[in-house]
This record gives structure tokens, C-alpha cells and sequence, in this order.
């Protein structure tokens, strides 16, 4: 089995999901070759052959000038498989090329069982086997579903490839992050303090967790009420509703407004003192432990990863 | 002697005092009529509604409270002054017209004179008195007003010219008496009916004024006071005097009830364009007429949750601007002028309307008025009040959780959804919070506990019970109340119901009357007088054991339904030593979840929620006893951020009685 | 101008899921449905636009059986003119290629000058739709998109990258918009609104005039992931604990991987 990986780089770095792709590859037992837009500086380590193409030339967005590159390598190559990263890059592109190649397009790839791709479905409430019944298929692959298989290693044998045409789509530029707004909402981790953190000079302690798993931290309605947070950081009806991948409770006991604000998180982490707190029954985990004790022995750990 | 006074004594009874004083007072009269007939117009500009059926009852109401100062009395010095300033001024005003009818009709025409004998002396000494205590209340009222002014008392220039003109023409009327006094009743046994006239009468003699100067002072001053009182009938209309006819007639307007009652929107007409109030032309001839009756005592401010921490919200300042723009600028947007932030502060606890020595209606309009934002705009205090209403949509409850999880908590209880099983004694109607909430569930599952201790059957909906829509209503969102509302009774209805009880006010408050106007009719009970019905029965028996208590009175079992006894009485039979806070029954201060504010976040002002729990906590009781699953998650939330959770604990009435069953 | 707008209706995510007897898709019962949350920013952008420049007709599609009526209603009553429903009472059995091209097919010859379509469904989540629908119709399409602006066509949008940073495109129409959450806020239909999508067209297409293309994958099975902590507690000695802690989340969240 042959799969082409479609790396990414932007604004001058590789993105993360690249050694992703090849851990997949590895997991698959497949012989892989890489495609990527970028440049000389951004080459991953990877011991196979790469296709560049020159990023200046094809534009860090442009879907008909990338979706075409990709073609001109699969002519090439001719892979069973178009392997990309589920991101805001790999959904964009991937139905192109599976459109194009008259494949099927498996998105969001978290497993491989028995060599059947595995989805989640209903915000990983439920999963599915999904089959493709063309032979070429393309999938995108859920970011750290994969891991990233041993140390990355290896210098890729480069191919430039030539950047033809326009593409109907003009990318301009980009708009960085807004600094200083917290906006919970898209945050990737969430640690929120309830009243269980004891004091208001504890909140240092829940923020320098959600630092050092790069999130945010957030609050519960007592927490802010107290003005020990301000209130753009409250999680709950009467604040915000956040879905982040992990989200850390300390001290918070779950009041009803709290928990429809936070249970859809993906997985959630409960640290109270109270073992039969409600924040129980929703938690994946719940540790048993004096926060003020735990979090900055637990951050430091972290830190140290 | 003959015990009388000649009546126009000094002025002379000819055409040249009667022609003009009569046509002053024509004039007079004519002009507070036509400025009440211009008010009337005003009020005209407002929809229709039907204030004068049972007008028996109406008027029973409005004699009540305006002869017995019942709700004026109700906040004491304020009160006690204005009650008997009214008693005096009314007295003063029966005299003066029994003298025009004895000088000007049956002693003119008939020769009847009936101001003589026993019946002047009395006649004489309480008017007299009448205008010394008119005097002595009005001084307090100037003292209060003008020197001790209470936080918040808003003091006009209208103020001013009532207090001035009030206490001039009681002054002069002394004035006049006594120069009477001095010249034909000094040292008659007549003057010691008239105290107060004698004691004027004996400086003027003691200031050395003459006969002729007596006589002339007293002529001059009876004309001065004479056009004072036409002065005064004639800016009635123009003061805030008019309230003498405005705030007795809102009486007479009331609302007879169901108490606190919605109007119900009738959301299947296809001509309707408009819902809910934008302009004072949406609103009704009553919401006009309100602002006229206010007197801007501002019993209602001092009491208003939102206004006590530092939210926008004055009920008083609301009523008054809907005055404003229905006489000044009918056109304007009403939502605008009064504010976005305004209106969605009220907890509709209707403190306000609780206390309002005139009668007025706060919450309807607010709710008039959120109903166009909501209907009209799509407009929402925040976005998280949107999402509930959404979830609501979805998942019939406004938390969002999933609806076939709606009757989980009642798993092995032995209790059954209706549609397993719909013979039952009762049908308990949980509630959202009752069904979602871990705390609240446990104040569910006491209350089955003690039916079940009692042997009364009850059953629940389940899956099939959808949020009451009380939240959403007072929000303004009438259209998801009503199909809620349509859903709740179709199911009820379906079953063969006989009886529904509810463990959460805002549930009882809306199956009890609002749905009343959607087709159901069966009776509905509060836990409260249900639990108390069972143990005065002798169906349930409770264990008395010592508990240290408070007791919070919800605004929906007690402004708006008048319960305050079943649970201080649910108390006493547990055993439970209760301490009063300063805020009780029907002056309780909200726990700031009504009026949907459950729903939204409190961005402005303090939290109403830790203020209710800081005075729980000044009792030194150590559980605070509520009876609404609102108030017990905010007193929740409450002792967390008043810090006191280590010494005050939030407990239902229903928990406490469970905890002791026989 | 005119413009397209499809939606879907999903399941509530609160809702108590089970597998259906087929063992390939969630069963039917005891759900809560609603209008998929990203088609709402959706439907939300075409109405401004609609508003925007005045003279505009804009459809909105949803493929399924007559339950989604309910839904298509509420996109009604956001504003759209009309509604184009697509009757299928087997279109959770459809995959995302023959979902876009029954999109496609009913597109086809009816020049629409912007499509609009949310940037996956809660359900099935494989982000395909759109970007496919674009590829048939042979038309540019951007994915993604956060923000939206319209100037006498030409289309200038901001795609959500990872980071929170932004990526500005500019496009000329007609063009396919998927739509990312937190692009607009969705309006909440107004009474009267409501009352004039009662009366709005609602025409009713069965799905087999428009399917025109075979499904290029199949769901073998569907079933419930291992459960993540299940609800695991810890309890002991502080620092056992936390590498604990931290074994747990790299093995079951993506976070400290």
C-alpha cells in the first residue's frame, strides 16, 4: 500500500500534523511519499521522498493551484491513498482531490481497526467503521489520533514540483489572533476554578495550569461573583457554553448552570474534595485530591513533559 | 346664648361677596374639570380594557383604601402623617361644605339653620382640631421632605407649590378664625370649642391690633384664603395634587385578579401586526393613567431587588416615564426611552407592586414591553438567554439536557411516568430543575418520600413533561410559553388528571392561572399547603428535632399567591426553631431568579442572590430554608459568594420534613 | 441575485443515543432534533446578504423525510423566501458524496449566485458537503468561513485557521460558502416572522429525481467508543496521582500528545 501525505506548513513553520501523517503511515505498514507547499526551511524530517512545492509561488491558501499539484503528484506516484491532517488545511483540500480521483473521502480518521478507517460521529458521542468501496480513498486524520510514532527522523529526498496557473481563490493575508480577549469558546483546554480554590489568590494557580496545557482558564458563577475572575472567563448558561477538548474542574462542586455550560466538553477532569459532588457524574475522571496541593504539583509535572 | 356663628360674617352675605365667589369658584371648578378632561385624552391614546366590570367590589376597594389610608399606613411615620393630614383635610373639606350648604341653600331658601347648639360646638372643635393636626402632619411631612429627606425621595418644584399652598390656606383659615374670634367670641363660652382659633385670637388682641384692624385683617384674609382654595382646585389637574382623584380612582380601577395574571396574547390572530409594546399607543389607557396615580413615594424603589444593588431599574422611574412620553411624545419608543437594561433587570418579584400605596401595576408593563423586544426584535438580554430559549425549544427545558432523560431521577423510587401507569391520587409536575438538577432532584425525591410516607399515589410525566414556559414568558417570549403551555395540558388533559401538585412556585404560579387560559382546569396545589394539608390529617407524621432556621418566602408562593403560613407552619412541625429576617413575607427580598432571570447572566450591580443570603446569615440561624428550586440554586450559589457556606447551609422545606418522618 | 442555502436537521447532542436495529446509524427514538448549528450561521449570513443587497431570492434546501419540515420552517422564519425540500426518508443511509450531488443536481441549472451551506453537520461531521457541491457545480468554494463580506461580486472572506488566526481570501461569485460556528450571530425568528413562514413555498422534490450518483463508501458498523475514563476516580498519594493524571489525558485526549 502506498499513501501520499499532504504536509503543511505556514507563514514559514511545519504544523504539527505532519509527523502525524507519518505516523500513520507507519501504523498502516505503508510505504508513504509527502507532498508540501512551502520551502527549503520548513523541510520535516521525514526519510522518504518529498514533492515540493514553492509556497511563494502556489500561495499559503489557493485549493485549485494545491488540489492540481497534489493530481500532478499522484500521476506520478500513483498512491492507494491520499492521507491529510483534519484541519482547517486538510478539510478544504481533501474533497477536492477526492472529487478529482473519483475516490472516497473518509474524514476525521481517529482508528484504523483491521484496516477499516474509524469516525466519530455526533461529536464523538458514538463511532463508525466506515468502508470505501472505490479503490483510491482519501482520508483526513483527527490531530493527535495518531500520535506521533517514534522520535522524527530522516532527510527527506526532495522533489520540487512547478506551480502552474492561478486558482479563482485569492488569498491575501492573514488576521492574527486578537490579543488579550479571552475567548472561551475556542479554546482547546480549559481549566476553571470554582470556590474550592479557597482564596482569590489562588486563581494564579488554576491560570498557570491552563498555561502550561496551553489553554485558557475559566470560572464558576460563585468564583465570579466573588470578582475573584472577571466575567468574560464564567463557563455556564448564565456565562459561557464551551465544548473545549479537555476541560479541568477544580473545586467546583456542579451546579446545574455549570455543567449544561461545560459536559459537552470531550473529556473532563473533576479535582474536589467531594467524591459524591455532581461534577462527578459528569466527569471522565475524578480525582480525589486537596487542589491547592495537587494542581501546582500537577502543573509542574506538566511542565516538566 | 345661642351656640352659632353668623356664617359670612364681616364679608357681608350680599350679591357683592356671592356673585364674585361664586363665579370664582365656577371658574375654578371649570378649569380642575377641563384639566382633567384634557388628562383624559391622553389616557384615551391607550388600547382598551375592561376595568369598571364588578364595580360593587370596585368601589368597596377604592372607599377602603382611600377612607382607612390601608396601603399608605403600611410604611409607618410617612404613612401615619399622610393618613391623618388626609382624615383633617377631609374633615376641613366636610365642614367648609356644610357651611356653603347651611349659608347659600337651606338657610337662603328654606330658613334652615342646622350649625347651632351641641352640634356647631362639635362642628367648631373638630375642625378646629382637623386643621391643627392638617397643620402638624403637613409640618412633618415639610420637615421630612425638606430637611431629613429619605435617600431617593425625588423633591420637584410641585413639591414645593403643595406644601406652600397647603399650609398657607390652612394658616389663613386659623387667621381668619381667630380675627372672627377676637372680635365676637373672646371671652364666650363658645371660644373653648375653637382651641386652636383662641389661641390665634388671643396674640392678635395681645399684639394690640384694634376692632378695625381685626375686621379688616379678617376681610382681607378671607378673600386671600378664598382664592387660595380656588388656586388649589384649579392646579389639581396640574400637580401632583391630582392624585387626590387619580390614585382613589386607580383603586377602583384595579386588577381583581388572578393576582399577578398575564394578559394572555392571543397569537393565532392573523391580523395582529404587532406584539407586546413599543409606544404608549400599544400599551393600555390603564399604563397611562398608572403614571398619573403615582405620587412618586418611591415604596417601590426602596423595595426593588435590581434598584438595591445598583442596577438601572427604578419601578417608580419606569411608571413615571411612561407618563412623560404618553403626555409629551406619544410617539417615541417607549423600549429606548426607558432602556434595554431596564427592563430586563426586574426579577418581577412584585415587590413594587406589593407595597404601591397607589394601586399601580409594574410588572405587566415591563413584560408588555420585553414581549416586543422578544416577538418583535428576536432580542435578548444576552445570548445565553437565546440559548435557553432555543434548548427550551429543542429539549423543552431551558438547561439543554436531553428531554428522554427528563424523568431518569425517579428511577427506583417507585414511581411511575403516567403513561405506565395513570391511576394515581396526584400528578407531580417536577419541573426542569426538579428533573436536571442533582441538588434539586434531591428535593424531588424528599417530597416523594413523604407522599409515599402519607400513602398518596402520585405520578409523574417523565419524558413527556415540558418545561412550564414560566421563565420564558416573563421573559417576553410568549409564543414558547404558549406552545409549551399547549403541549403540558394536551398531555395532562390526555391522562385524566385529577390533581396536580408542584414543588417550584414558578411551576404552581403558571399551572394555577396562566394555563387557566389555555383549557386547564384542574386544581393545582403548592407542596407547601399540600404537605400541610397531610400532617393536619394525620396522613403524614413528622418527628419534631431541633433545627436553627430562616425562612426564605419565594416571591411566587408569596406576593404572588399569598402564601406565607403552610411553610412557617411545616417548620413548627419539624421542630424548627425559626429567626425572621428583617425581610419577610410579603416585604422578602427576591433571590434574583424570577422573572427569568434564571436564564441570564447578572452582569450589572451587585449579585441580588449573596445580598438575600448575607441577611439569611445576620439571623445566626444555620440552615436557610426555602421552597422554590430557584431560590435554593441561587442561596446555592449565594452562601459560596457570601463566604458564610461553612455556617449557612440552603435547605428545601421538603429535605427538613423528609429528614423526619415518623 | 440568488442565493442558496442548505441545511440539515441533527439530533440534539444532548440526546440519549442508541444504535439502530441495522447496527449502521443511530436509532430514531427519544431524540431531540434542530437545525444542524453550523447551518444556522448559514442560513443567518445568507439573510444578511438577502438584506443586504435587497433584490435577492434566497432558497433554503434540506434533504430528508417530512420531519425537517419543522426545521426548514425555522430558516423560513430567519428569512429565507422559499424552501426547497428534498424528500428522503432514507437521508441519514447518505453518504456525503450522493448528499452533494442531489445538492448539485437541484443546483444545476438554476445559476445561484452564492451557496451557502454549514461547514459540517453535528452528526456525521465530514466536512465534505459543501467543498463537494462547489467541485460538481464546477464553481470556486472557500471552507471554514468566519467572516463574510459581499461587494458587488466579489466575495471577501476570512477562513478560521488553528490558533485563532485567520486567513483573508478574496473570491468572485458565484461561489460556495461553508460556514464555520461564531461566523454571525443567528437571529431568533420574530413572532411575526414566524407567522409569514407558515405561508411561505415549501416544494416538495422526491429525492429520486435527483439522486443521480452512487455512494463511493458504506458504514459498516456503529457503535459506542470505549468509554474515555469512565467515570474513573483517583484517590491516594498526591504525586501517584498526578502521573496518573497525566498518563490518562495522553492516552485519551489529544492534549498533551
Amino acid at each position: 500500500m502506498k499513501i501520499l501525505l499532504i504536509a503543511e506548513s505556514r507563514e514559514g513553520k511545519l504544523l504539527g500534523g505532519t509527523y502525524e501523517l507519518a505516523a500513520f503511515a507507519a501504523k498502516m505498514n505503508a510505504e508513504s511519499v509527502m507532498f508540501l507547499v512551502g520551502d527549503d526551511t520548513v523541510l520535516p524530517k521525514y526519510a522518504g521522498k518529498l514533492y515540493l512545492a514553492d509556497g511563494k509561488a502556489a500561495g499559503e491558501y489557493n485549493p485549485d493551484v494545491h488540489k492540481q499539484l497534489v493530481l500532478d503528484v499522484i500521476a506520478k506516484e500513483n498512491p492507494d491513498m491520499v492521507a491529510l491532517c483534519h484541519s482547517s488545511y486538510g478539510w478544504d483540500l481533501a474533497p477536492r482531490i477526492a472529487y478529482a480521483l473519483k475516490a472516497a473521502q473518509i474524514s476525521e480518521v481517529v482508528g484504523v481497526v483491521d484496516g477499516v478507517p474509524v469516525v466519530p460521529v455526533c461529536n464523538s458521542k458514538l463511532r463508525r467503521d466506515v468502508k470505501a468501496k472505490t479503490v483510491k480513498s482519501v482520508v483526513t486524520l483527527q490531530a493527535g489520533a495518531f500520535g506521533l510514532a517514534d522520535e522524527p527522523s530522516g532527510t527527506p529526498e526532495v522533489e520540487k514540483i512547478a506551480v502552474a496557473g492561478a486558482g479563482r481563490v485569492q488569498f491575501t493575508g492573514y488576521e492574527q489572533a486578537a490579543a488579550g480577549g479571552v475567548d472561551l469558546g475556542k479554546a482547546q483546554v480549559i481549566v476553571s476554578a470554582g470556590r474550592g480554590i479557597g482564596k482569590p489568590e489562588n486563581v494564579a494557580m488554576i491560570a498557570a495550569l491552563a498555561k502550561a496545557l496551553g489553554g485558557e482558564y475559566g470560572a464558576s458563577r460563585p468564583v465570579v461573583d466573588s470578582e475573584w475572575v472577571e466575567h468574560n472567563r464564567q463557563v455556564g448558561t448564565t456565562g459561557q457554553t464551551v465544548t473545549p477538548k479537555l476541560y479541568i474542574a477544580c473545586g467546583i462542586s456542579g451546579a446545574i448552570q455549570h455543567l449544561a455550560g461545560m459536559k459537552k466538553s470531550e473529556f473532563i477532569v473533576a479535582i474536589n474534595t467531594d467524591r459524591d459532588a455532581p461534577i462527578g457524574d459528569v466527569a471522565d475522571v475524578l480525582v480525589v485530591a486537596d487542589l491547592k496541593q495537587f494542581v501546582p504539583l500537577f502543573t509542574e509535572k506538566i511542565q516538566s513533559l | 346664648m345661642e351656640f352659632t356663628r353668623e356664617i359670612y360674617w364681616n364679608v357681608g352675605h350680599g350679591a357683592w361677596t356671592l356673585v364674585p365667589m361664586y363665579l370664582l369658584a365656577a371658574i375654578a371648578i371649570g378649569l380642575l374639570v377641563r384639566g382633567f378632561l384634557q388628562r383624559v385624552t391622553v389616557y384615551k391614546q391607550g388600547l382598551p380594557l375592561n376595568r369598571t366590570d364588578q364595580l360593587g367590589r370596585r368601589i368597596g376597594l377604592m372607599l377602603e383604601n382611600m377612607l382607612l389610608q390601608k396601603k399608605v399606613t403600611r410604611v409607618p411615620w410617612p404613612g401615619l402623617l399622610h393618613g391623618l393630614f388626609f382624615w383633617g383635610f377631609a374633615l376641613l373639606f366636610i365642614g367648609t361644605t356644610l357651611i356653603v350648604i347651611q349659608a347659600d341653600f337651606t338657610d337662603l331658601l328654606f330658613n334652615i339653620k342646622f350649625l347651632k347648639g351641641t352640634f356647631y360646638k362639635l362642628f367648631s372643635i373638630v375642625l378646629d382640631l382637623a386643621g391643627l393636626v392638617c397643620i402638624v402632619m403637613l409640618g412633618g411631612l415639610l420637615v421630612r421632605r425638606y430637611f431629613f429627606a429619605p435617600e431617593g425621595l425625588e423633591t420637584k418644584k410641585d413639591d414645593a407649590i403643595m406644601h406652600g399652598l397647603m399650609l398657607t390656606i390652612l394658616v389663613t383659615g386659623f387667621i381668619i378664625e381667630g380675627a372672627r374670634m377676637a372680635v365676637t367670641e373672646l371671652g364666650t363660652p363658645l371660644a373653648m370649642w375653637s382651641p386652636g382659633g383662641l389661641v390665634v385670637a388671643k396674640v392678635l388682641v395681645g399684639i394690640g391690633i384694634g376692632k378695625g384692624g381685626l375686621l379688616l385683617l379678617h376681610k382681607l384674609t378671607w378673600w386671600f384664603h378664598l382664592l387660595l382654595v380656588m388656586g388649589f382646585f384649579i392646579i389639581i389637574p396640574l400637580t401632583k395634587f391630582r392624585h387626590i382623584f387619580t390614585t382613589s380612582s386607580n383603586y377602583l380601577f384595579s386588577d381583581l385578579g388572578p393576582k399577578g395574571k398575564l394578559v394572555n396574547l392571543d397569537l393565532e390572530n392573523e391580523a395582529s401586526e404587532t406584539f407586546g409594546a413599543t409606544t404608549i399607543k400599544e400599551m393600555t389607557w390603564k399604563d397611562i393613567f398608572d403614571a398619573d396615580a403615582c405620587t412618586l413615594c418611591k415604596r417601590c424603589q426602596d423595595r426593588c431587588p435590581a434598584f438595591a444593588t445598583g442596577k438601572p431599574l427604578s419601578p417608580m422611574k419606569v411608571i413615571n416615564q411612561l407618563g412623560e412620553v404618553a403626555f409629551t411624545n406619544p410617539e417615541a419608543n417607549l423600549i429606548e426611552i426607558i432602556g434595554k437594561d431596564v427592563l430586563w433587570s426586574c426579577t418581577t418579584c412584585r415587590a413594587c407592586q406589593e407595597i404601591c400605596p397607589a394601586a399601580i401595576e409594574h410588572v405587566g408593563k415591563i413584560i408588555e414591553l420585553r414581549r416586543s423586544m422578544v416577538l418583535m426584535e428576536g432580542e435578548f438580554p444576552g445570548e445565553e438567554v437565546m440559548t435557553a430559549m432555543e434548548a427550551t425549544e429543542v429539549n423543552g427545558n431551558p438547561l439543554g439536557i436531553g428531554y428522554a432523560e427528563r424523568g431518569d431521577w425517579a428511577e427506583g423510587l417507585g414511581i411511575k411516568p403516567l403513561a405506565d401507569d395513570a391511576e394515581v391520587d396526584v400528578l407531580f409536575f417536577v419541573g426542569c430543575y426538579g428533573s436536571f438538577d442533582k441538588r434539586n432532584i434531591a428535593v424531588a425525591k424528599s417530597f416523594v418520600k413523604l407522599c409515599q410516607a402519607a400513602g398518596v399515589k402520585i405520578g409523574i410525566l417523565g419524558k413527556e413533561e415540558k418545561c412550564c414556559g414560566e421563565p420564558m414568558r416573563k421573559m417576553g417570549n410568549e409564543y414558547l410559553y404558549q406552545s409549551l403551555a399547549v403541549e403540558n395540558i394536551e398531555q395532562i388533559k390526555a391522562y385524566g388528571v385529577k390533581k396536580i401538585v408542584t414543588t417550584c412556585p414558578h411551576c404552581y404560579n403558571t399551572l394555577a392561572k396562566d394555563y387557566r387560559d389555555l383549557g386547564l382546569e384542574i386544581p393545582v396545589e403548592i407542596y407547601t399547603v399540600f404537605l400541610e394539608q397531610l400532617i393536619a390529617t394525620g396522613k403524614l407524621k413528622i418527628d419534631t428535632a431541633d433545627l436553627s432556621c430562616t425562612y426564605h418566602d419565594s416571591c411566587y408562593l408569596g406576593r404572588h399567591n399569598d402564601i406565607y403560613e403552610a411553610g412557617r407552619n411545616l417548620i413548627a412541625a419539624a421542630g424548627g426553631k425559626l429567626v425572621e429576617m428583617d425581610k419577610n413575607r410579603d416585604e422578602a427580598f427576591c433571590c434574583s431568579a424570577g422573572g427569568g432571570r434564571i436564564l441570564a447572566e447578572e452582569k450589572i450591580g451587585e449579585r441580588i442572590n449573596i445580598k438575600r443570603v448575607k441577611m439569611a446569615a445576620e439571623t445566626g440561624a444555620s440552615t436557610l430554608i426555602s421552597n422554590c428550586p430557584f431560590c435554593l440554586t441561587m442561596f446555592e450559589d449565594g452562601v459560596k459568594g457570601a463566604g458564610v457556606e461553612e455556617r449557612l447551609r440552603p435547605k428545601d422545606i421538603a429535605e427538613v420534613l423528609a429528614e423526619r418522618i415518623h | 441575485m440568488k442565493i442558496l442555502v442548505c441545511i440539515k436537521q441533527v439530533p440534539d447532542m444532548e440526546s440519549k443515543f442508541k444504535i439502530d436495529a441495522g447496527g449502521t446509524w443511530y436509532a430514531k427514538t427519544d431524540l431531540a432534533w434542530r437545525m444542524n448549528e453550523y447551518d444556522e450561521y448559514a442560513v443567518e449570513q445568507a439573510v444578511q446578504l438577502k438584506e443586504q443587497v435587497k433584490d435577492a431570492d434566497l432558497t433554503v434546501l434540506c434533504i430528508g423525510s417530512d420531519q425537517v419540515k419543522e426545521t426548514m420552517k425555522k430558516a423560513l422564519a430567519m428569512g429565507c423566501d422559499r424552501g426547497a425540500h428534498i424528500a428522503d426518508s432514507n437521508a441519514s443511509g447518505k453518504e456525503p458524496f450522493e448528499i452533494a450531488g442531489i445538492i448539485a443536481e437541484y443546483a444545476k441549472d438554476k445559476n445561484f449566485d452564492l451557496i451557502f451551506t454549514g461547514m459540517q453537520s453535528q452528526d456525521r461531521g465530514s466536512g465534505q458537503v459543501g467543498v463537494l457541491v462547489a467541485e460538481m457545480l464546477g464553481l470556486p468554494s472557500v471552507s471554514t468561513v468566519v467572516h463574510f463580506a459581499y461587494t458587488g461580486g466579489t466575495v471577501q472572506v476570512k477562513r478560521e485557521l488553528e490558533g485563532g488566526i485567520k486567513a483573508c481570501v478574496t473570491v468572485q461569485a458565484p461561489v460556495v460558502i461553508t460556514c464555520q460556528l461564531g461566523m454571525n450571530t443567528p437571529r431568533y425568528p420574530t413572532l411575526p416572522n414566524i407567522m409569514k413562514a407558515k405561508k411561505k413555498e415549501l416544494l416538495t422534490i422526491p429525492v429520486a429525481d435527483l439522486l443521480k450518483v452512487a455512494a463511493r463508501q458504506e458504514t459498516a458498523k456503529m457503535y459506542f467508543p470505549e468509554k474515555k475514563g469512565g467515570g474513573l476516580v483517583l484517590e491516594g498519594d498526591i504525586a501517584e496521582l498526578a502521573d496518573k493524571l497525566i498518563k490518562i489525558l495522553k492516552e485519551k485526549t489529544a492534549v498533551l500528545a
